[in-house]
């Protein structure tokens, strides 16, 4: 897995999409080129840091409708709008929907790249998050049943003895069970596994 | 050879030797001066055309000069009466006209031996030269009067109150003479002003004397032929000066000096004195003794005055007498044919007044028509600008389209160079990438100019597949817009026709607008314009169809109308000046549609002379 970002640019305009693919090449990315949304969709999607250049006026459907077709895939490729001319109620709808920008052709490099630097630290940030949010899972994943109906009931606030008295089992076992949790989570708290809790039900945010 | 062909000139023009001259009228004018001064010049024709009109051209003309004015004939006198005796030996005269006092003296002392049996007429100047005693058997005589008195009488009543009188002549002898003339005449009248006598002066001290003379004075030119120098002049030239300078009016008595510019002068008409002349000579070859009532004729005085001359001096003409001749006048046509003029000036208005109100007419009907033509030309500009509006988004989308191109591709460049690496290649691609999109946003703007500025419209010889091109990008963008599926395909063949090309980009504007707007409303699989180009029977035929809703039955009718519109927001032009520009182009428009089916406009244009026809279609 490569770790350099993969910029992809989806414009129909051939000589558009290739000055854009040239200029992102200079400027030390790798950038791959596609004329519409369908093309888009049809490419696997390689596992790498990265963020898309969508136009926003495309035959077919267009850069809004792939966005929301993104969305709903839950492919959280950060999106940076390039149009041809400034569309208020295009841009208001990108970005409600998500979009990191919403540029106007002819944009200039240093907006282009700071754009596209942003897009791509969202995306480094939603990796991360969603790394952590796996790890986590997989630590999760590792608890027994038993220990499982323990930490829930942690996490929603059970004193140690209230919880043996729900699990019909010795307050010594659940304080002996509490701590393998604490241990396999990783955690050093209560409050600490309230909050892991929270990122194992809602994964992307923060 | 060349004696040959005088020979032969001799012999077929045998006209020469006298003898031979068969009943030929021989006259020879003998002139006793310069024979070019004017007066004599005018003369001379009169006689000459008189002469040859009375005898049918039969009459042979010699002219011989004494010029004794300018050449001492005391000396010269001998020589040319032998030169003559000489040249006339073997040419019979018939009659000798002297022109002159000098020349009649030479023909009584030398005549009886050069023209022997020739008769004379004497041409005389009386006051210039004296009067002979005695004529000269079978002579008759044609005699002027320099008429210094009744020129005197004229400048006292058109200048009566001149202070001065300068009486100009120079020392010759006929100068002299009538200088003479001139001391008598003034002696006569008892003239209570001062004369003065400028006689002889060197032309530059008289011109400068002259110039001194104050308005108020007059002048009498006589005549200077020498100044006391000797210096000869021509006839007309101390005249010229004199009357030049000048700043009181000049007068003078002979003829020519009227239309040089004097103000006035008693003078006798040369012509009438040359038909005298001519009478004389014809009396004189018909033989036989002169008629004695005939034998001196006195060619008539009249008094002259020079228009121009008068108001150059500021004088009265209110005091030019009523019995003298007016020349170089303003209006005298006017005066004298005031009947034919008035008739001819009540026709002319008549006809004018008729032309004027055909004219009126045609005008009004010319202005209502430039008025008519005008409104359209403003309505379709109009229309144009909606449309242009109308595609601005489109247009935009064109032009940034290259412009962002090569702003990235400029970008690009930059960094490559930042890199420091060797990367000539990329650039070269890079700058020929930048040069195609430079041309491509120039190109969008080249080919739809035309629709945005207020154009005259032109008449050249165009492929209608052009218009089809110019608009391909800017209406594909459109329909992206709209999200319309767009196809339009010109024809295969050339379709050269006639007209305006801006003009058929907005007809071919306003069908696809129309036609997106009619597809706005239905399911997206329906919402497709198609545009085709064909050649047909009679022409081009421009179709655009739509898979729209299609038009009521009841308005297909007035579809073409002006502002009739069945859209809400719709002003109801751009099919109206859509038709008008086919029709213009002497084509016809016509609409097939089906309701829930879609429409089909059709446009016919008729091609331009068969020249285009085989043209090959470049597009």
């Amino acid at each position: 897995m490569s770790t350099t970002p993969l910029i992809h640019v989806v414009d129909d305009d051939p000589s558009m999409r290739g000055a854009l693919l040239r200029l992102l090449d200079a400027a030390g990315f790798d950038a791959r080129g596609y004329s519409s949304t369908g093309e888009f969709l049809l490419h696997p999607l390689p596992e790498r840091p990265g963020c898309l250049l969508l136009d926003l006026r495309l035959p077919g459907p267009s850069g809004l409708d792939l966005q929301a077709a993104l969305q709903q895939r839950d492919i959280r490729l950060p999106i940076v709008f390039l149009s041809g001319h400034a569309n208020v109620a295009a841009s208001v709808r990108a970005m409600k929907a998500g979009a990191v920008d919403f540029l106007t052709k002819p944009v200039k490099r240093d907006v282009l790249l700071d754009a596209i630097g942003r897009a791509l630290e969202r995306d480094a940030m939603q990796r991360r998050a969603r790394e952590e949010a796996d790890l986590l899972r997989a630590r999760f994943e590792s608890l027994t049943e038993r220990q499982r109906q323990v930490f829930e009931r942690i996490v929603a606030g059970r004193l140690n003895k209230q919880i043996a008295d729900d699990l019909g089992v010795a307050e010594r076992t659940v304080k002996r069970e509490r701590e393998q949790v604490m241990v396999k989570l990783e955690a050093s708290s209560a409050a600490e596994l309230g909050r892991l809790a929270e990122l194992l039900r809602h994964p992307a945010a923060g | 050879m060349a004696h040959a062909l005088v020979a032969a000139l001799l012999l077929c023009c045998g006209a020469l030797p006298a003898h031979a001259a068969g009943d030929e009228a021989q006259v020879l004018v003998l002139y006793g001066l310069d024979p070019f001064i004017p007066s004599f010049l005018a003369m001379d024709k009169a006689m000459r055309e008189d002469l040859v009109a009375a005898t049918g051209g039969n009459v042979l003309l010699f002219d011989e000069s004494l010029d004794s004015q300018r050449f001492s004939l005391e000396t010269l006198e001998p020589e040319l009466a032998a030169l003559f005796g000489m040249k006339y030996q073997a040419q019979h005269i018939d009659v000798v006209v002297a022109v002159s006092r000098t020349a009649l003296d030479f023909f009584e002392r030398h005549g009886e031996q050069i023209w022997p049996g020739a008769r004379v007429v004497y041409v005389g100047f009386l006051g210039y030269e004296s009067r002979p005693s005695v004529l000269p058997p079978g002579a008759s005589a044609v005699l002027s009067i320099l008429d210094v008195a009744g020129t005197i009488d004229i400048a006292r009543r058109i200048q009566p109150g001149a202070r001065r009188i300068v009486v100009v002549s120079g020392t010759a002898e006929i100068d002299r003479t009538a200088e003479q003339q001139a001391r008598e005449a003034l002696a006569k009248r008892h003239e209570r002003v001062p004369v003065e006598y400028l006689t002889g002066l060197p032309l530059p001290e008289l011109v400068a004397r002259v110039a001194a003379e104050p308005p108020d004075s007059t002048v009498l030119f006589l005549a200077q032929f020498r100044d006391r120098d000797g210096r000869p002049y021509g006839a007309m030239e101390a005249a010229r000066a004199v009357i030049n300078a000048s700043r009181a009016p000049v007068y003078g008595a002979a003829e020519p000096f009227i239309g040089l510019g004097v103000a006035a002068g008693s003078v006798s008409s040369y012509e009438t004195k040359g038909r005298l002349v001519g009478e004389q000579v014809r009396r004189a070859l018909a033989g036989g003794p002169p008629d004695p009532r005939y034998t001196v004729l006195e060619a008539p005085n009249r008094c002259v005055v020079d228009a121009r001359a008068l108001k150059r001096w500021s004088l009265d003409a209110q005091r030019v007498p009523g019995d003298c001749e007016v020349r170089f006048a303003d209006v005298p046509i006017w005066r004298e044919y005031w009947r034919q003029i008035g008739l001819a000036l009540a026709v002319i208005l008549a006809e004018a007044l008729l032309i004027g109100a055909l004219l009126f007419q045609r005008r009004k009907r010319r202005f209502a028509e430039q008025a008519e033509h005008g409104l359209r030309f403003e309505l379709a500009h109009a229309n144009r600008l909606a449309v242009a509006g109308e595609l601005t988004g489109a247009i935009a989308h064109e032009i940034n389209q290259p412009l962002g191109a090569i702003l990235s591709n400029a970008d690009a460049g930059d960094l490559l160079l930042d890199s420091g690496k060797d990367e000539r290649d990329k650039l070269r691609d890079i700058f020929a990438d930048i040069r195609r999109d430079d041309l491509r946003a120039s190109e969008v703007i080249r080919r739809l100019r035309g629709l945005l500025g207020r154009h005259i419209v032109e008449r050249e010889e165009f492929d209608l597949n052009d218009v089809v091109d110019d608009l391909q990008s800017i209406l594909h963008a459109e329909a992206r817009r709209h999200g319309v599926a767009f196809d339009m395909q010109a024809a295969q063949e050339a379709l050269p026709i006639l007209g305006d090309r801006i003009q058929m980009q907005q007809v071919l504007i306003n069908l696809v607008l129309n036609a997106m707007d009619a597809v706005g409303e239905v399911p997206e699989l329906r919402r497709t314009v198609t545009v085709s180009l064909a050649k047909g029977d009679n022409g081009a035929v421009l179709a655009v169809r739509d898979r729209g809703q299609g038009i009521a039955l009841g308005d297909q009718a007035r579809l073409f109308d002006a502002f009739f519109s069945t859209k809400s927001n719709g002003m109801g032009l751009g099919l109206s000046i859509t038709r008008t520009i086919v029709e213009a182009h002497g084509g016809r428009i016509w609409v097939e549609s089906v309701p829930d089916e879609g429409t089909l406009f059709q446009a016919e244009l008729p091609l331009a002379a068969a020249n285009g026809a085989s043209a090959p279609h470049l597009a």
